[in-house]
């Protein structure tokens, strides 16, 4: 009998929960659904690491326009997923969503266009290449929220070293200072691995990097302008075997090595120099042993001089929004207070005129680097291919794993080529 | 009374005769003290093995416990370090006062809630029916339940995220329960069958013949016998919720996000808030941990139901 009661107590219990449960699943805890939002309150769905940027401008443009934001966080590897799936279901729980520049081509029938945004002043304080690819088939359809690209991180206090300078001069005959061309960053390289300690990383569970040299090395990345796959051409494989000869002033494990490993690496201090992106330098640990020792300088250069893969992300307006209005009234207020998203976390804007403004201020010296690389000539963005994702996922990576472990760069990049075209039939 | 014999009185061993005697007791002893030496060493070896079985099993949530108390520079160390150099609580005040985790919270508890109470009110009648009638299509159904196991859970998460939006369910806790309970369902099924059949026949039988209905004798009866395997289904329904990113991923976004989907938030694409997320998923262990302890001797009894049928 004791079993009975306690079973009914039990299922007394769970009723009253499920009761409680069903209940409460009509109002949410979280806050009101899109549907319920009305013409004054909008969604923005936004990658986790986007939301510190935008919560600021969010809050200046709910006093500017009436426009209340709630923002829906997701991680980068779901967000895909999720715009994939709700794009392709034709109702969207969201007003705006902030995507990354290499998602808008496979977006691009789902999105509105947003062209009287981009006015002539509007674009002249947008860098050349987040202009030309926010402009897919025609029509403008994504507003720059922030951009990034890859810049020079060092030791400066290792740089500065009187023995250092010194040992460093009379064995390659120029001064020891940030590097500018592939050669110095080689020299470096070598002259800081030596006591437990390395020059630089070698990514090879990344692509961007590689891709950089690729465009310092004169050709555009992978495909040209009809698509055609270059990618076992000259330049290529030049960039291939600059990134393969750092392998032996790196760490070990190279091929393993993504953003997360050669970030932790750096702020370890067991590397002398990273390539990496600019929002590295702001979210050094203040208790790092590096904290506080390191210089910037811009993305070094090959024959082609100085270049970068910018990583912007864009505000776009989906077609399905039953708040287009208030969707494009925060989109216009996010780009005329796009520098408020300089004081966040992230510290990224999109607008010239936003880096501009920080430059000079203590704390933000990875700005002039930045805005000299995405200002170089022979930085472009990536590929306007829908397929860029697989290309990246399941060749260029891979590609880049086998280049670091020792590979020949001739048979990777022809390899690289069939699967490639495979991919685009 | 010559003749009577007096009674034979067995005549004390001599020291001689005792020898043998003692010697048996003596290796009797040894063989006692060999048995309680190898007892011994085995039971030795058993709580050896069972604390290595514990560290295997724990080390990876004891070394995200003691993450979540270090200092920024401290998670990333390379080597990593097991213990913190320095203690902090500074990544629970960051995790939990981030907006959107009590929020979360409250989603998670509604939503594995309704999904187990769905999984539990579907799963018994449904194990129930096919361990009693035991027909063809009971056979296949319950075949047929366990394929649905075999699907990838990606492969039914975007359309059912397209038809709960259809249906206008769409960021609710209600869609989100509905779509866990198609992964826990089956295996409640399953398991909720293995305890009916361990359940003698005649237990229902008896209550028949005192007047119960098929219906009185299952839920006067068989429930209560079978209320151990029930908490351990209700658990395995609750933690198949609990834990559950893709669907939530999916199919929540401003009224039902779930924790597991915000724990995942402090990876982005500018880098790995290690010491925040542990610290969340720390706290986010807590209810299940408790419940596991509240329930534990249901479990115990859930799991050794039908262990001893003949």
């Amino acid at each position: 009998m004791s079993s009975r009661k306690t079973l009914s107590k039990l299922a007394t219990i769970g009723g009253f929960c499920t009761a409680v449960a069903l209940v409460a699943t009509g109002c949410g805890a979280g806050g009101p659904a899109s549907s319920e939002s009305g013409g004054s309150s909008i969604n923005v769905l936004v990658e986790a690491g986007g939301h510190a940027e935008l919560q600021p401008i969010a809050d200046q443009c709910k006093k500017d326009t009436g426009v209340n934001v709630n923002f829906v966080e997701l991680p980068y590897d779901g967000l895909f997923n999720r715009l994939s799936s709700e794009f392709s279901s034709g109702t969207v729980s969201f007003d705006v969503a902030a995507l990354d520049s290499v998602w808008l081509p496979s977006f691009k029938d789902a999105l509105q266009p947003i062209d009287e945004l981009f006015t002539d002043e509007a674009k002249k304080d947008i860098f050349p290449s987040l202009v030309k690819e926010a402009n897919v088939g025609g029509h403008f359809i994504g507003m720059p929220a922030w951009t990034n690209a890859e810049i020079v991180l060092y030791r400066k206090d290792l740089f500065e070293d009187a023995k250092n300078k010194a040992d460093f001069k009379a064995k390659y005959g120029y001064d020891l200072a940030a590097p500018t061309t592939w050669q110095q960053y080689q020299d470096i390289s070598a002259f800081f691995t030596k006591d437990g300690m390395y020059g630089t990383d070698v990514k090879g569970g990344v692509e961007t990097e590689y891709l950089a040299h690729v465009l310092q090395a004169g050709s555009p990345m992978v495909l040209d302008s009809n698509n055609n796959v270059i990618i076992d051409n000259a330049a290529h494989k030049q960039a291939l075997d600059f990134y393969t000869s750092l392998v032996k002033d790196a760490p070990a494990g190279a091929a393993q090595v993504d953003w997360a490993a050669a970030q932790n690496l750096f702020n370890q201090g067991k590397t002398a120099m990273t390539q990496f992106w600019a929002h590295a330098y702001r979210q050094i640990p203040k208790d790092s042993p590096v904290y506080g020792k390191v210089g910037t300088a811009p993305m070094i250069g090959g024959s082609a001089g100085v270049a970068g893969v910018p990583g912007p992300w864009y505000l776009s307006v989906p077609k399905a929004t039953k708040n287009p209005d208030a969707a494009k009234k925060f989109v216009k207020c996010a780009f005329d207070h796009n520098d408020l998203a300089i004081q966040s976390s992230l510290g990224l804007a999109s607008r010239i005129s936003a880096f501009q403004k920080y430059q000079d201020q203590p704390g933000y010296e990875s700005f002039k680097p930045l805005i000299e690389t995405l200002n170089a000539p022979a930085t472009a963005t990536r590929p306007a291919t829908a397929k860029w994702q697989q290309i990246v996922d399941t060749v260029l990576v891979p590609m880049l794993q086998k280049a670091v472990a020792g590979g020949d760069s001739t048979t990777l990049l022809a390899d690289a080529k069939t699967k490639i075209q495979a991919l685009l039939k | 009374m010559s003749t009577m014999e007096s009674p034979v009185i067995p005549a004390r061993p001599t020291t001689k005769e005792t020898a043998p005697l003692s010697r048996n007791r003596r290796r009797r002893g040894v063989n006692r003290e060999g048995l309680e030496a190898g007892k011994r060493s085995t039971r030795t070896i058993l709580w050896i093995l069972l604390a290595a079985s514990l560290v295997l099993y724990g080390f990876p949530f004891l070394y995200l416990l003691f993450t979540s108390f270090k200092t920024p520079i401290d998670t990333i160390a390379v080597p990593p370090t097991i213990l913190p150099k320095e203690w902090t609580l500074a990544n629970y005040v960051n995790a939990l006062g981030r907006s959107g985790v009590p929020a979360s919270f409250i989603n998670s508890i509604q939503t594995a809630v309704i999904s187990t109470g769905l999984s539990l009110v579907l799963a018994v009648p449904a194990a129930y029916g096919i361990t009693r009638y035991k027909t063809r299509s009971g056979r296949i159904f319950i075949m047929a339940a366990l394929v649905t196991r075999m699907v990838p859970p990606v492969a039914i998460g975007i359309p059912l995220a397209s038809m709960m939006a259809s249906v206008g369910l769409a960021d609710t806790p209600i869609a989100l329960s509905i779509a866990h309970t198609t992964i826990s369902l089956p295996l409640s099924i399953w398991l909720m069958s293995s305890f009916f059949e361990a359940v003698p026949q005649d237990l229902e039988e008896a209550a028949t013949v005192d007047g119960c209905s098929r219906l009185g004798a299952l839920w006067r009866v068989v429930i209560p016998v079978v209320s151990g395997g029930i908490a351990v289904t209700a658990i395995f329904a609750f933690l198949a919720s609990w834990n559950e990113f893709l669907f939530a991923l999916l199919m929540t976004a401003v009224r039902s996000q779930t924790t597991p989907v915000v724990i995942a938030n402090f990876q982005t694409q500018f880098g790995l808030d290690w010491g925040s997320m542990t610290a969340l998923a720390a706290v986010y262990s807590i209810p299940v941990i408790l419940l596991t302890l509240l329930l534990q001797r249901k479990i115990v009894a859930g799991m050794t139901l039908g262990a001893v049928k003949g």
